[in-house]
């Protein structure tokens, strides 16, 4: 069954970075699947109001003072009435949250609750337990989760990380991966698409075998942040270089500790056999990528790694530090683990090069592999899934793995099939549960936020808004679709 | 859960007492989850977000959430089986193939499910907890205590002088005998250190010539171990080179260090003379620099930069393997001198004459300035001369302050005699310092229970670094 659903989040195109790729990659997916998909993002430079991109995707840029890094200012209600109106306006069932730096996104899920829609949100990010910035964030994270019905993280690290930060039951929340869009990351030479030349043949060469003496190039693509590993790859390059003969760098990315990067270079005069790129666009990450065979990715915390997915999709061998998620994303054939220490890290590249030479890799079948396993189809099907689950239309014992015998007397606060109630009371007692204080003032917050709300019913009643046409695209696609069936 | 604890097959077949909460939970985390508020892992697993009845089905929801990392191992094995019966009958309910944690693999699972013996698995609490132990933490407070206890010192010190009831040349005279002595002291000591290690490189560590040798010396430590004090040395010493105002020879000839010596307590007598005679020329400055603003907002403005003083003010040790680091250690230190040193010169401002203008200032220098890097030396050298200078100092302060409060000897009274408000005031001093110790000693020792430190694998890895680029 189509739902209409609004994605919201801080981040969105036109900025360029993972969450943005992700929200608008699983939103073309889900609108191919019947669905209508909105968004709700914060106005950016010269962009505001309402656009369409491809496929008859919707986003509604909201003007919105941006504080730090196009993180919006946390007002808890301002952001009400608006939001009110496009979901009237649009006709919204499930709100679909992302990112937890994300103030809008945790505004939303508190007003969607309050109006009574079905939210979902999406973790992208780890977070630690110790500074103070985590402990603010977490504690935003558990007020906004203590109301949701269920959440979706990238990895299993990634969800045990979220289940301890917002107390969750674990089984309320879905590991569902991201994925890549494999076309955008070819290998340079693959049976399945065809690699014409300036004279219009059809150039297949022969799968590559690296000799004791060829050169085997390194790429590394980050942002040259600290937790990006860049200390430790400022360690290690030397020390590669110098075990290694033939071997090269090619480093692409910018950040603070570019300088750094470059001083190693200086001091150890390896100009010759690194070489800096600068920032690249994402457009150009795959052609970047194919020019090497090994991806070192030295970060020291990754929920997902996107980008290794994306350096093995491109048929490189990928070195990279066993930190955060990145154990479960790739399998052993394709990937040389290390641990995030100098030493190991230039044992593991050792032993990737001695591979690589060895011809022990078939690297050539990355490619197809990966587009099996990552799919934005796939994540859009399993993304279905819990929309089923959280509107009902799966049972609970379907959905959340009990005997349907326990299901009626399962929960107090879970109202028909595994569906969180929406009576003001039992989220008050669910808000109420975060603390001592901070419970006090949450269930404020949800008392003012409803107060607000049955203004906002009198004061502009759902009569006067109008109801937004849909994109006729979409029509066309549930015709052909439900046609599509019943010719099956 | 240990691998060793694999859960035999043929327990399986044995049968099992009702599983309920009670039985399944550990008993450790029961207790711990009735009566607290902060969040645990337990909570999270326990309780969920939503406050839940306890309904059957919630039982055996959170029989399947039981945590199973180390930490109950002393549970019984029963509880082990129970979850082996579990898995093996979800698992054959949805498939055979048994669930894995990567995300690459197609699994039968749904998205949502939660293996109970690989579920935070990683997670670890407290790893690096250290109990406190009574005695050592009051040890410890003492440093705290003689440094509270020399501010209140200075401050009766100022408020005599401008009551006219002590003579600003007592005050001075006594402090900068007392400097000399301390400074006499120290040198016996860096001689005594100096002849116990001969092998050692040449550079001595520099004497506490200025204010800016606190930042230096405070690498020194007092442990004789050749080794470590011959680094720390030489790193003070390249630390002294660059905040030392007076030059001296960096390469010092190693055959003669009596004259080297001598040499540094000549430099250290001509940067106390420089000192002086600047203090002797400010001081007219100093008495008129404040004498616009009024008397209020100077109590008020030097209360806080006393209380800086004191929340900024570097207690700790210096530990000898992080000598490299003190260049941002000593960031804090200096600002909690330069507010001491700057309440005293807005409290000289307030005095009528130049004279004591000047005492209080180079008293100042002598108590915020000196008296420090001669409490951390004497700390580390001498336990006992620290406890009896810890007592000095209490008995000094409450004493001091007794007779700025009270009016003893102005025959009223039975029991009247001059230095009874003293007495009496060191009497509390001793007694309340006591308590306070004692006191914030224990109530550090019963806060720690609350510690609830959780680590695991979304924790940013700290890298392992081997060779450390020296220049930058």
């Amino acid at each position: 069954m189509p739902y209409n659903i609004a994605m919201v989040s801080d981040f969105f195109f036109p900025q360029p970075g993972g969450v943005e790729s992700h929200i608008y990659q699983l939103s073309t997916k889900l609108i191919d699947r019947g669905h209508k998909v909105i968004v709700i993002t914060h106005a950016y430079e010269g962009r505001t109001g309402v656009r369409y991109l491809t496929n008859g995707l919707k986003v509604y840029h909201v003007p919105f003072l941006v504080m730090y890094r196009s993180a919006s200012f946390p007002t808890v209600f301002s952001f009400f009435p608006i939001f009110r109106n496009i979901v009237i306006r649009e006709e919204i069932e499930i709100v679909h949250g992302h990112a937890s730096l994300s103030s809008l996104c945790h505004e939303a899920i508190l007003h969607a609750r309050t109006m009574g829609l079905r939210t979902v949100f999406t973790d992208h990010s780890l977070f630690g337990f110790a500074d103070a910035a985590s402990i603010l964030t977490n504690k935003l994270l558990k007020f906004t989760l203590s109301d949701v019905d269920h959440v979706i993280c990238v990895s299993h690290t990634c969800k045990e990380n979220t289940v301890l930060r917002a107390s969750l039951d674990p089984l309320m929340v879905s590991v569902i991966p991201n994925a890549v869009v494999a076309e955008n990351f070819r290998p340079l030479f693959h049976p399945s698409y065809p690699n014409l030349s300036e004279f219009g043949t059809n150039v297949v060469p022969l799968p590559q075998h690296l000799g004791h003496h060829d050169t085997i190039t390194i790429v590394v693509i980050s942002r040259l942040f600290y937790n990006k590993g860049t200390d430790l790859l400022v360690a290690a390059i030397p020390r590669i270089l110098a075990n290694h003969p033939n071997v090269r760098f090619i480093i692409a990315g910018s950040g603070p500790k570019a300088i750094d990067l470059e001083q190693m270079l200086e001091k150890n005069v390896l100009q010759d056999r690194v070489e800096m790129l600068g920032p690249v666009r994402h457009e150009e990450v795959r052609d970047v990528m194919v020019r090497g065979h090994i991806y070192l990715h030295p970060s020291l915390t990754e929920a997902f790694g996107t980008v290794i997915v994306e350096a093995a999709s491109c048929g490189l061998y990928v070195v990279c530090t066993q930190v955060g998620g990145i154990p479960e994303v790739l399998p052993a054939h394709m990937t040389v683990f290390a641990k995030p220490e100098e030493d190991d890290l230039v044992a593991a590249t050792g032993r990737a090069i001695a591979a690589l030479r060895a011809n022990k890799v078939r690297t050539e079948d990355f490619h197809d592999q990966v587009k099996k396993w990552y799919s934005w189809t796939d994540v859009a099907r399993r993304t279905e899934r819990v929309y089923d689950g959280i509107s009902g239309v799966l049972s609970e014992a379907d959905f959340y793995g009990y005997e349907a015998a326990d299901a009626a007397s399962w929960s107090a606060t879970r109202g028909r099939a595994g569906v969180q109630s929406f009576a003001l009371i039992d989220r008050l007692k669910r808000y109420y549960g975060c603390g001592i204080w901070a419970g006090k003032l949450f269930c404020l917050c949800v008392v003012i936020d409803y107060l607000l709300f049955l203004f906002l019913e009198i004061w502009a009643p759902r009569d006067a808004i109008d109801i937004a046409r849909n994109w006729p695209k979409k029509v066309k696609k549930e015709r052909a679709i439900s046609a599509g069936s019943t010719f099956r | 859960m240990a691998p060793t604890q694999a859960p035999n097959p043929s327990s399986l077949k044995t049968t099992f007492p009702p599983l309920t909460r009670a039985t399944t939970l550990p008993s450790v985390s029961r207790n711990l989850a009735t009566d607290r508020t902060l969040l645990t892992p337990e909570d999270a697993m326990y309780q969920g977000s939503p406050p839940r009845k306890q309904s059957a089905a919630g039982n055996k929801l959170q029989k399947e959430l039981r945590m199973t990392n180390g930490e109950n191992g002393d549970a019984s094995g029963m509880p082990r089986r129970g979850r082996n019966k579990d898995r093996i009958r979800s698992a054959s309910r949805r498939g055979k193939r048994v669930w894995s944690k990567l995300l690459w693999v197609k699994q039968s699972y749904p998205d949502n499910y939660t293996d109970q013996a690989t579920f935070l698995e990683h997670l670890q609490r407290n790893p690096r907890l250290q109990p406190y132990d009574f005695w050592p933490l009051v040890a410890d407070s003492t440093v705290i205590v003689q440094h509270v206890c020399s501010v209140i010192i200075f401050i009766v010190c100022f408020v005599g002088i401008f009551h006219r009831r002590i003579a600003p040349e007592a005050v001075v005279g006594w402090g900068s005998v007392a400097t000399i002595l301390g400074w006499v002291l120290w040198d016996w000591w860096v001689g005594q250190e100096e002849s116990s290690k001969p092998l050692a490189p040449a550079i001595p560590p520099p004497p506490p010539s200025s204010i800016s040798a606190g930042s230096s010396t405070s690498n020194l430590n007092g442990n004789p171990m050749l080794s470590r004090h011959s680094k720390s040395a030489s790193t003070s010493s390249i630390n002294s080179q660059a905040l030392h105002s007076t030059p001296r020879a960096p390469n010092f000839p190693p055959s003669s260090p009596m004259s080297h010596r001598t040499s540094l307590r000549l430099s250290t007598a001509k940067s106390a003379l420089l000192i002086y005679f600047t203090l002797l020329g400010l001081s007219p400055i100093l008495k008129s620099l404040t004498r616009s603003t009024s008397s209020d907002s100077i109590w008020a403005m030097s209360f806080m930069l006393f209380t800086i003083n004191i929340f900024f003010f570097d207690y700790g040790t210096p530990a000898p393997s992080s000598s490299i680091n003190t260049g941002n250690k000593n960031i804090p230190a200096s600002l909690s001198t330069n507010a001491a040193l700057m309440a005293s010169t807005v409290l000289a401002s307030r005095l009528p004459s130049t004279g004591q203008v000047f005492s209080l200032t180079l008293f100042s220098i002598e108590v915020f300035g000196l008296f420090p890097v001669f409490r951390r030396y004497a700390r580390q050298r001498d336990w006992r001369g620290h406890v009896a200078l810890t007592s000095f100092l209490v008995v000094g302060a409450g004493g001091g302050v007794g007779l700025i409060l009270g009016r003893g000897g102005d025959g009223e009274g039975l029991l009247d005699f001059p230095w009874k408000s003293g007495l009496l005031g060191v009497l509390i001093g001793v007694v309340g310092t006591g308590l306070a110790m004692g006191g914030c000693s224990w109530w550090l020792i019963g806060l720690q229970k609350y510690k609830n430190e959780i680590h695991g694998p979304w924790d940013p890895a700290r890298p392992v670094i081997r060779r450390q680029w020296d220049d930058y």
